[in-house]
């Protein structure tokens, strides 16, 4: 199999490739902020005191995590232009990816606050701070440290979906390796070129996540 | 026509239940497939043979780093130009192993890594060999770590095996896809598909999250 | 300064606040000791409403703390209350767990709230220790660091919850030390404590509990050589014994 790569074929898609490699960055990239976004505001919705809003967060956090990400995407895909909504397959793809990521930000970020001792809600208290306050001054920032690893580790989880966009025929990483596969119908050299590609990405994201992980511990002991 | 479209959705609903059964056959079988390897490779992992240790945590970073489409492309792909002919649903299988067994392994070797080094120190002194203390003494301790992120695990798996549809393993996701083409109701059609998952997934999400509380209490008790 | 009237509290079916009548007094200072799961934390949890009551009425300062509407921010700012915890925020320096509430409660400009922070720091005995975070902290300095910043609110009662429980015996001095210099300045002090000889030296009164229930109030030479009840009487064994 290896004698037979055929370097020249990946050498001559590599431009495919390049743009390719940013589509899967920029979308990941947005889909990440509106993730982030989305988990905030549902996380703030499940822990708040309106009861409504708090079911409406866990009906939406529970759906999205039991049922596949492709399911969702298709969802999107084939439903929206049902109810008139005409959106490019990228808008649609990039609103999957954020609603999905965005229900597991919003449990990451709720077992942050929630694992912060309860002492230091009192303290807030005692000292006369209101919710918004003690949330702002004292909960957020140390759950911020407790989430950047998990936080990262959906960001890698991220990138990896994004792929499944290559199936609404969205220009993306995958996606190029299916055209080579077509066009010369070389799926080794396709899709092998692709898997490097992710494992750049892969490989930046731990080593950052470590990276800032030390610098974090580092902060706390130093 | 909504209603039109609802009945010819109901009259598919036996190709449904064909394709929940699919999903089920194919996560079943990855799964104590998956599962066996898993805990094999994650012993290895936790041992200490630098070698084995290596090359695992190699496998275990390329199967993490890429995203599970492109592994099903390769698989499906490319073994057949290796002289390995494969239908869709052995490969399916194949690839679905190979995923939940790398981050299986990654669950029992750091559940095992986690206890406490006096537990083989005494057991050692004891007189008990290595796999006498890794079954009697260290397993058992390490499986409360293990067993709320296995059935976690699980649940990725049965959601992961949508995506084999891409090959053509008639699943709940390619019995959607198929009746779309038909029912051009994208809503309904991805609707009653995501339900089915969320029926297989809820109950495994809930068991894990009770697991977790459980595990939590026993190790506090402890 | 502090009053309690008829207080009653459940956690569930435990009737963990039994009636309670007690007034202290400005500037008096108030150990609150008996067995563990008397209620004697609770006691003053109450006073700042970190737990509610069910029943009574708990008055501090002309403010009444059991009226739901109440706006406790005020009651709370005239409040210092230090933990057995220390609780202390992790991610803050000292000087910066001191300002923190001046800053956001008391609308304090940054620098204002420095000097304050400082000079309590100072007055606890930390003025080398400002810039430290409390990991960089021993037990005994996170709880005068905690002791400082609810000085800072310029309270007019400072609570105390088991302050030296928490802390290797080595380190209780250098706290008490803290809080009897506080007592001769004529603080308002309520200290939960089994710490006797600090009881004897700088109590006004002891408030012995058990059960949810008050069940012995004396100036401490009384109680401590002459407890009226049988349980003061075993509890004072049982503590002096261990």
């Amino acid at each position: 199999m290896l004698e037979a790569f055929n370097f020249r074929v990946i050498l001559e898609y590599m431009p495919l490739y390049g743009q390719c490699f940013l589509a899967t960055l920029w979308m990941s990239g947005l889909a990440l902020l509106g993730a982030i976004l989305v988990g905030i505001v549902a996380c703030g919705m499940r822990l708040g005191q309106v009861r409504s809003l708090s079911v409406l967060a866990g009906i939406f956090i529970e759906s999205i995590r039991s049922t596949p990400l492709l399911v969702q995407l298709y969802f999107f895909y084939f439903g929206l232009p049902t109810l008139g909504i005409m959106f490019p397959e990228w808008v649609t793809g990039v609103i999957a990816l954020t609603l999905n990521s965005g229900a597991y930000y919003a449990e990451i970020i709720r077992s942050g606050i929630q694992s912060i001792d309860s002492g230091q809600t009192e303290a807030g208290i005692a000292s006369g701070m209101n919710y918004f306050q003690r949330m702002r001054y004292i909960i957020l920032p140390q759950a911020l440290g407790m989430t950047i690893r998990p936080m990262l580790g959906q960001a890698i989880v991220l990138v990896k979906d994004s792929s499944l966009l290559s199936l609404i025929s969205i220009l993306e990483l995958t996606r190029a390796g299916q055209l080579l596969t077509s066009d010369r119908f070389m799926p080794a050299e396709g899709f092998l070129t692709t898997a490097v590609f992710y494992l750049i990405l892969y490989y930046m994201l731990k080593w950052f996540s470590s990276w800032s992980e030390k610098r974090l511990i580092f902060r706390e002991a130093h | 026509m909504l209603s039109f479209y609802f009945q010819e959705l109901m009259r598919s609903l036996p190709y449904f239940l064909e394709g929940a059964w699919m999903t089920i056959a194919v996560s079943g079988l990855s799964l104590l497939a998956g599962t066996l390897i898993g805990f094999v490779c994650g012993i290895i992992r936790a041992g200490r043979n630098k070698l084995l240790r290596a090359i695992i945590g190699i496998w275990v970073d390329l199967i993490r780093g890429t995203p599970f489409l492109v592994q099903v492309f390769i698989i499906f792909f490319i073994l057949p130009s290796a002289g390995i002919e494969l239908e869709a649903f052995p490969a399916a299988v194949i690839a679905l192993t190979n995923l939940t067994a790398s981050f299986i392994c990654e669950i029992v070797a750091s559940g095992i890594i986690a206890v406490p080094k006096g537990q083989s120190e005494a057991a050692t002194a004891s007189g008990l060999s290595n796999y006498q203390q890794l079954r009697y003494i260290v397993l058992p301790q390490a499986m409360r770590t293990i067993v709320p992120p296995l059935v976690g695990q699980y649940v990725l798996l049965v959601k992961d095996s949508s995506v084999v549809s891409a090959i053509g393993v008639v699943d709940i996701t390619r019995v959607g896809w198929l009746t779309v083409q038909r029912v051009p109701e994208g809503l309904m059609v991805f609707g009653l598909v995501g339900l089915l998952y969320f029926a297989i997934c809820y109950p495994l999400i809930n068991l894990s999250g009770y697991l977790e509380r459980r595990m939590t209490i026993v190790n506090t008790k402890l | 300064m502090i009053s309690f009237k008829k207080v009653d509290k459940w956690f569930g079916d435990l009737h963990v606040l039994n009636d309670i009548n007690i007034e202290v007094a400005q500037g008096e200072v108030v150990v609150v000791c008996g067995p563990s799961g008397s209620g004697k934390s609770t006691l003053i949890r109450c006073i700042n409403r970190l737990e509610p009551i069910q029943k009574g009425e708990i008055v501090v300062d002309n403010m009444a703390v059991h009226d739901k509407k109440i706006n406790m921010t005020k009651v709370r700012a005239d409040i210092g209350f230090v933990f057995q915890s220390f609780n202390l925020y992790p991610h803050m320096t000292a000087l910066e767990n001191t300002t923190i509430a001046p800053r956001k409660v008391k609308n304090m400009s940054k620098k204002e709230a420095e000097k304050l922070g400082r000079k309590m720091l100072t007055r606890v005995g930390l003025e080398d220790r400002i810039d430290h975070y409390p990991t960089q902290l021993s037990g005994g300095q996170q709880q005068r660091v905690a002791i400082a910043r609810g000085l800072c609110m310029n309270p007019k009662i400072m609570l105390f919850d088991e302050p030296t429980s928490a802390l290797d015996p080595e380190m209780i001095n250098e706290v008490l030390d803290v809080m009897r210099d506080l007592a001769k300045e004529g603080m308002t002090m309520m200290v939960v404590t089994h710490e006797m000889g600090f009881a004897r030296e700088v109590a006004s009164r002891v408030v012995f509990m058990d059960e949810g229930k008050i069940i012995e109030v004396a100036p401490p030479n009384d109680f401590f050589t002459n407890p009226q009840t049988e349980r003061g009487k075993y509890f004072l064994a049982s503590i002096l014994t261990h």
